[in-house]
């Protein structure tokens, strides 16, 4: 074991998942910027075997993620929320351990809209699957596609070319900015900031129809094939999504000015269920909920697939560790992704968007796996995918980012008041339908 | 450095009219994409020339009859000859939603003028959800329509339903089905709630929402674009003709 006991100060277990009998635990160093692959035994704490028990959960079996340690003392009592609430407008359950006012403890309830994709997958072809996969999760459903399919072709050894990755990153890009605009909107909506709330999601619906104009549907199903891209970008296309990218992302900045210039806005954020930096790290959060609190953790740099290494893309990080900070990663990484979108939309490659007859790779059959990280909107996607002699799943392993904020955001939310609930669960950018899968 | 005041009424005034003009014309190409298109059989429709076949079972063996509650819109059979568009550019027959021969027949007196919906997801991927939440955006603004949404059963008249019925939720949308008022209206919205969809295969999957409580009317997609569902809603308000116009 490398230097394991360093884990959760430098280093964050991500993901453990089984493959070829074998346990395997994937852990992401921080400081190097590396992903490693450790055979387990690890020792596990008692939240992270929650988690990773939830994992091979039955549909209809409810995975409570309780943090250790119960809540005691003069009239506390248990507050269950979900999992029918317009609030939370999916269904997903807390209890909210209280006494009044103040949240003590939040115990995320899970499973409610689990419909089993891992285990629905095997036996079937990859492109089949590949059905399933984009459905795990409607607003991350090009992260998925994009991390099974890659995962396959890498196992099979397909040479991908390069227009096709760099349309698929820009997918990615797109996703980005359509589920940061939800947050900032949904944010809006519980500081009762209507006006405010109506123009994010008024900007957001531009971007949506830019998707389905350009990819042929709004949330981006349907983009991906194992081995390229449905549908590739044409030139002029290309010109013209680089021209409503640029007004898109004008009238965001302009947008966020606005926001900013309201302090009634910036009071509900600011110190609003914070998340220190250390327990970011140990309890294993990701993506934007993380980097607003230190962590320099982004796929698309730590793991970078093909465009992201050739294109300029800055780790954006804030260390407020609080709703604001996690906020305005959100904010900068809508602008650094119009950014990125113009320079993936004007050095793309035009080398076609399907690859040619596969090849095999002999070891990856089998016994081996491969294994692909993407940075969806939420944070960093693993998938584990196994296939078998005749080229069907043979496993499948997902880790989404969900799954691992939720003990993050309860932890956030101890000692806050049941009004910071909202504002706490829209900036961790949480989804029940990603988690649960 | 003196700062603009930001003032958003201005903001907004400057936007101008960004709703859609739907129900009182047919919506555009931007308000329902090609992608929310039903497919239709062509005269050059071969189904043995498509290699995988339909995923979910939408399109029966002989290839002429495309059932609507299954179809998730994946667009695979366009290699078996066919086509999303009736190239008119005319988007009339997006718009699919359908009764159930429960709906009564005096459901626009009653709900005409005003309807309070309410959503419930039972298993959905979130698009869905996120597809009826975009009908309070400005681009299709639901409350001209005097259609709003609430958030108890107790105060609701329509209750949307999206999602694949899952085991742990049966219970919770019955439940939640009693606690309405009579008279009431369900939509069984997008094909996870249907018929299952692409998951109907699943282990999370019980059955499809009609099985569960009673539906009215359904609107197929995967998702149905926001305009499709607000047909739904008018549909099941009684507020639209056979023609799809407005009453």
């Amino acid at each position: 074991m490398r230097n394991l006991e360093r884990l959760g100060e430098k280093m964050q277990l991500s993901s453990v998942f089984q493959a070829g009998g074998l346990n395997y635990a994937l852990i992401s160093d921080t400081e190097t910027n590396k992903t490693i692959i450790s055979e387990l035994p690890l020792t596990l704490s008692e939240e992270f075997g929650a988690l990773l028990r939830g994992s091979g959960a039955k549909p209809g079996s409810p995975l409570v993620l309780e943090a250790s340690g119960r809540v005691e003392g003069y009239g506390v009592f248990e507050f269950p929320y979900g999992p029918v609430s317009w609030g939370v407008p999916e269904a997903g359950a807390f209890s909210l351990m209280t006494y009044g006012e103040r949240v003590l403890k939040v115990v995320p309830r899970l499973n409610f809209k689990k419909r089993g994709i891992e285990r629905a997958v095997l036996g079937r072809t990859p492109e089949d699957a590949l059905l399933f996969v984009e459905r795990s999760a409607g607003n991350f459903s090009a992260a998925y596609s994009t991390c099974f399919a890659a995962a396959v072709e890498d196992s099979l050894g397909l040479e991908v070319p390069s227009e096709a990755r760099w349309t698929r990153a820009v997918a990615l890009e797109l996703e980005r900015i359509h589920n940061h605009l939800y947050v900032f909107g949904r944010l809006a909506e519980a500081a009762s900031q209507n006006i405010a709330a109506t123009q994010a999601h008024a900007l957001r619906e531009r971007v949506l129809r830019l998707n389905s104009r350009h990819f042929g549907h709004r949330y981006l199903f349907g983009i991906n094939s194992i081995g390229g891209v449905s549908r590739g970008l044409p030139k002029d296309e290309r010109r013209t999504l680089t021209t409503e990218v640029r007004l898109i992302g004008r009238e965001f900045s302009e947008l966020v000015q606005y926001f900013l210039s309201s302090r009634i806005f910036l009071d509900r954020l600011q110190g609003t269920a914070k998340l220190t930096r250390k327990d970011a790290l140990g309890l294993g959060t990701v993506g934007p909920s993380a980097r607003g609190s230190g962590v320099q953790w982004d796929d698309r740099l730590t793991f970078p697939l093909e465009p992201y290494e050739d294109i300029y893309v800055n780790l954006e990080t804030e260390d407020g560790e609080d709703t604001m900070a996690r906020t305005m990663v959100r904010v900068k990484e809508v602008e650094s992704s119009t950014i990125a979108l113009r320079e993936l939309l004007d050095r793309m490659p035009s080398d076609g968007t399907k690859s040619g007859p596969h090849r095999r790779r002999a070891d990856s059959l089998g016994a081996g796996f491969s294994f692909c990280r993407v940075e969806s909107p939420s944070g960093d996607l693993i998938q584990a995918v196994q296939l078998d002699g005749g080229g069907r799943v043979g496993s499948l392993h997902v880790r989404p980012p969900s799954l691992v904020n939720w003990l993050p955001f309860a932890r956030s939310l101890e000692g806050t008041v049941f009004t910071d609930f909202q504002f706490a669960f829209e900036s961790f950018g949480l989804s029940f339908a990603d988690s649960d899968r | 450095m003196w700062d603009m005041p930001k003032i958003w009424v201005f903001r907004g005034l400057k936007k101008g009219i960004l709703t859609t003009a739907y129900p009182k014309s047919q919506p555009t190409s931007e308000e329902v994409p090609t992608a929310s298109l039903p497919p239709r059989p062509t005269d050059a429709v071969d189904w043995s020339a498509g290699e995988r076949g339909c995923p979910t079972g939408a399109i029966d063996s002989g290839g002429k009859r495309v059932d609507l509650g299954r179809c998730v819109y994946c667009r695979l059979c366009s290699s078996a000859g066919f086509t999303f568009d009736d190239g008119s550019g005319s988007r009339a027959g997006a718009l699919q939603a359908g009764l159930t021969g429960r709906h009564a027949a005096g459901a626009r007196r009653i709900f005409g003028r005003s309807l309070h919906v309410m959503m419930i997801d039972v298993g959905s991927c979130n698009a869905c959800n996120l597809e009826v939440l975009n009908l309070s955006n400005p681009y299709y603004d639901l409350s001209r329509l005097g259609i709003a949404f609430t958030n108890s059963p107790k105060h609701a008249d329509a209750l949307i339903v999206v999602g694949a019925l899952n085991p742990a939720m049966v219970d919770a949308l019955k439940m939640t089905y009693e606690s309405m008022p009579e008279p009431k209206l369900v939509l069984s919205v997008g094909a996870c709630a249907i018929s299952g969809g692409i998951f109907r295969s699943a282990e999370g999957f019980v059955s499809p929402v009609g099985d569960a409580i009673p539906v009215d009317v359904v609107v197929p997609g995967c998702p149905p674009s926001p305009v499709q569902i607000l047909e739904g809603l008018l549909l099941a308000a009684g507020r639209l003709k056979e023609t799809g116009a407005m009453r």
